[in-house]
């Protein structure tokens, strides 16, 4: 008796443990019990998964690297005797759906911590009781035919497989060792995508890419997502541009622009300029604004015009007490750091700098009212 | 009964003496359980169907009929001409275009629906036809007698008939992989389909799961189960991404079809009233014309 209750002690912190570890990776998904789990208290042996696709899809992101570069799916092995087991690039696809929407494109609906394997969720077996998604073998072709008939309209086995009994199984290179090194290139961006519409005036829409990312600091994955590989490999041309709908069409853009109104903002007779906020507003956006997110300045949502140019719209009135000359890159000396800004700055613009107020042979920049420093002190707010 | 052959169905019909009595009741007692709670369908999702015709070759090797090697059915030539099961295919795919993204043609596979009330069944006047507790509805050779009413009456055109044979031809058809399932495999073409498009289950988990995936995907699916209620439900039903006519479905009422027949057959026809009838009427017709042959001839004379 004595020594069962000794196991039993000594057990308990055991199970303590398993569920500190298991809560510590669902603490970092902020995540709601019911989304996944049917009853209160789901237990390691009864987890009460509720069937896919929950409410809220969970899913995980990792790089290319941390998972495997090649994998051999040989789970349905003992099922099938015609095809052999299909030699997997698994690293050449992670890089590839990158651009679509990362892991979650094939491990949908994965649970918090670690990327789970589909035999996870759909069963070996295809007589089986639960029927609400496909058995193992369904799942796999489901995830790679899917795309693999839209860039080749082909769906022949051999294409993955190699046949078990047939002289085309030597042919058939799916080593290891080869496939280990197949990786996909880095996908260079274009700077601009010219379009050439139908419309007789204005027939040419330029869509600055390197704008929308580095400037606008659009994310990739709100203009590309779920894309396949024919995107880009347009090996069978992908439906004519023509046969779409003029709404279709504008679906990229309209999701940020208002495209119902003042067409020539995108359709020019000539290649657009790329974006350059001086010149398109007479506000320059030096090296105080350059790094800023438009929404900083640009507050309310879609609009962008009607923003006045002078300091005080975004910032308020400044003062000597609540502003810290020091973030212009110049530390006022002792002398000036007392004067108002207007004594040096006229008119509420503060480019513009005086130094006759007081000083008759003295001029801005050549003299300084302090000195400059290396450090500047961003602001606050 | 099972082992009964076509002689001694004759004998026992003459033996019998009323005919239509005997048939009537040997057909209605081959419909035994037939609608077991427990009972096994398959729902084929037309959206996941990729047309590699697996089941078409998967369906002649497990019943023994002459195939081409695996490789010849990658061919979607076949595709140009909507097929429909024959004696010598049980089971065909058919090809439909796809007008919102050509890539992904629709393809539906076609084979017997088994139906719960089965027509087939309902219009064989010798009873070969039985449906059994696990949905399948299964033909018997040795009942047979080559009349054919069973291909006219299936309102899904399915029953094949081997007219290449000469001697003994068969009624060739779909029997839901009768002997394998007993030996609690699935149906061959079940087993083979890569990307399961067809799901073997029971017919109620089935249709379940299908109001899931509609309720799920409601942009993918049409509000509809075929063969949920078409001619008082099927074995078979199908998920779609088009309407069911789009497909060539045929345009199905929620009655089961023997109801209408068997309505007229069991209501004019009980107690031999049309028969009876008939007689009477000609004999009075005779009667008549008995009658005016005398006064004419009395007339002459």
């Amino acid at each position: 008796m004595k020594s069962k209750v000794l196991i039993l002690l000594l057990t308990i912190p055991f199970f303590v443990y398993a569920q500190n570890k298991l809560s510590k990776q669902h603490q970092t998904q902020a995540l709601n019990c019911k989304t996944c789990h049917s009853c209160d208290i789901p237990t390691k042996e009864n987890p009460c998964i509720k069937p896919c696709p929950r409410e809220r899809l969970i899913t995980i992101e990792q790089t290319p690297e941390d998972a495997p570069a090649v994998l051999t799916i040989d789970k349905l092995k003992k099922q099938s005797d015609i095809y052999a087991p299909v030699v997997f690039t698994h690293r050449l696809h992670s890089e590839m759906a990158e651009i679509g929407g990362g892991c979650g494109m094939c491990h949908h609906y994965n649970p918090p911590g670690n990327v789970v394997a589909c035999s996870e969720c759909h069963d070996e077996e295809r007589k089986r009781i639960d029927l609400s998604k496909p058995d193992l073998k369904g799942a796999y072709h489901q995830q790679c035919i899917n795309c693999h008939r839209g860039w080749s309209r082909k769906v022949e086995c051999e294409s993955c497989h190699a046949q078990n009994d047939s002289v085309k199984k030597a042919t058939k290179t799916t080593e290891k060792g080869t496939e280990k090194k197949r990786v996909h290139p880095k996908v260079k961006p274009p700077e601009i995508v010219k379009y050439d519409t139908p419309k007789t005036k204005g027939k040419v829409v330029t869509f600055n890419h390197v704008d929308h990312v580095n400037t606008f600091s659009v994310s990739c994955n709100k203009c590309h997502s779920n894309e396949s590989c024919n995107k880009c490999h347009a090996k069978y041309k992908q439906v004519s541009i023509s046969s779409r709908s003029a709404n279709e069409k504008h679906t990229s853009c309209s999701n940020c622009h208002n495209v119902k109104v003042n067409c020539s903002y995108c359709h020019k007779n000539t290649v657009a300029a790329p974006f350059n906020h001086k010149t398109r507003t007479g506000f320059d956006l030096d090296k105080n604004h350059s790094k800023l997110a438009c929404v900083r300045c640009h507050v309310e949502k879609g609009k962008f015009t009607g923003l006045k140019t002078d300091c005080s719209t975004c910032h308020g009135t400044w003062t000597k007490e609540n502003f810290k000359h020091s973030v212009t890159g110049l530390l006022l000396d002792e002398v000036h750091a007392d004067f108002e800004c207007k004594d040096c700055h006229q008119e509420n613009n503060y480019s513009n700098i005086t130094c006759k107020n007081c000083h008759e042979d003295i001029t801005y920049p050549k003299d300084k009212p302090g000195k400059m420093i290396k450090n500047r002190q961003t602001l606050a707010k | 009964m099972a082992k009964q052959s076509r002689r001694d169905f004759f004998k026992t019909t003459a033996l019998i003496g009323s005919a239509t009595v005997g048939l009537a009741n040997s057909a209605k007692a081959s419909q035994k359980n037939a609608l077991s709670e427990d009972r096994a369908g398959v729902l084929v999702d037309t959206s996941v169907c990729i047309g590699c015709r697996k089941c078409e070759w998967a369906c002649k090797t497990v019943n023994n009929l002459p195939t081409d090697p695996l490789e010849v059915y990658q061919d979607r030539g076949v595709f140009k001409k909507h097929r429909r099961p024959n004696d010598k295919a049980l089971t065909v795919v058919n090809e439909y275009p796809n007008t919102t993204s050509e890539k992904f043609p629709i393809n539906v596979k076609v084979q017997c629906m088994h139906c719960d009330k089965p027509t087939c069944l309902s219009a064989c006047i010798v009873g070969a036809f039985s449906k059994n507790e696990n949905g399948s509805v299964v033909w018997d050779t040795h009942k047979c007698i080559g009349c054919r009413y069973c291909m006219v009456a299936c309102p899904f055109q399915i029953p094949a008939f081997e007219y290449e044979e000469a001697l003994k031809p068969d009624i060739k058809k779909c029997d839901f992989c009768f002997e394998r399932t007993a030996k609690g495999k699935i149906p061959g073409c079940v087993e083979i389909c890569p990307v399961e498009a067809i799901t073997y289950g029971r017919r109620e988990d089935l249709l379940e799961a299908a109001k899931e995936k509609i309720k799920n995907y409601p942009n993918r699916y049409v509000n509809r189960i075929f063969g949920e209620h078409e001619v008082g439900g099927t074995s078979w039903l199908y998920l779609s991404n088009r309407q069911f006519e789009e497909l060539a479905f045929p345009k199905l009422g929620k009655d089961p079809a023997p109801g209408v027949s068997e309505a007229i057959q069991h209501g004019i026809f009980a107690y031999f009233v049309p028969p009876v009838a008939l007689y009477a009427l000609l004999g009075g017709v005779m009667w008549l014309n008995k009658n005016k042959k005398h006064t004419d001839a009395e007339n002459e004379s």
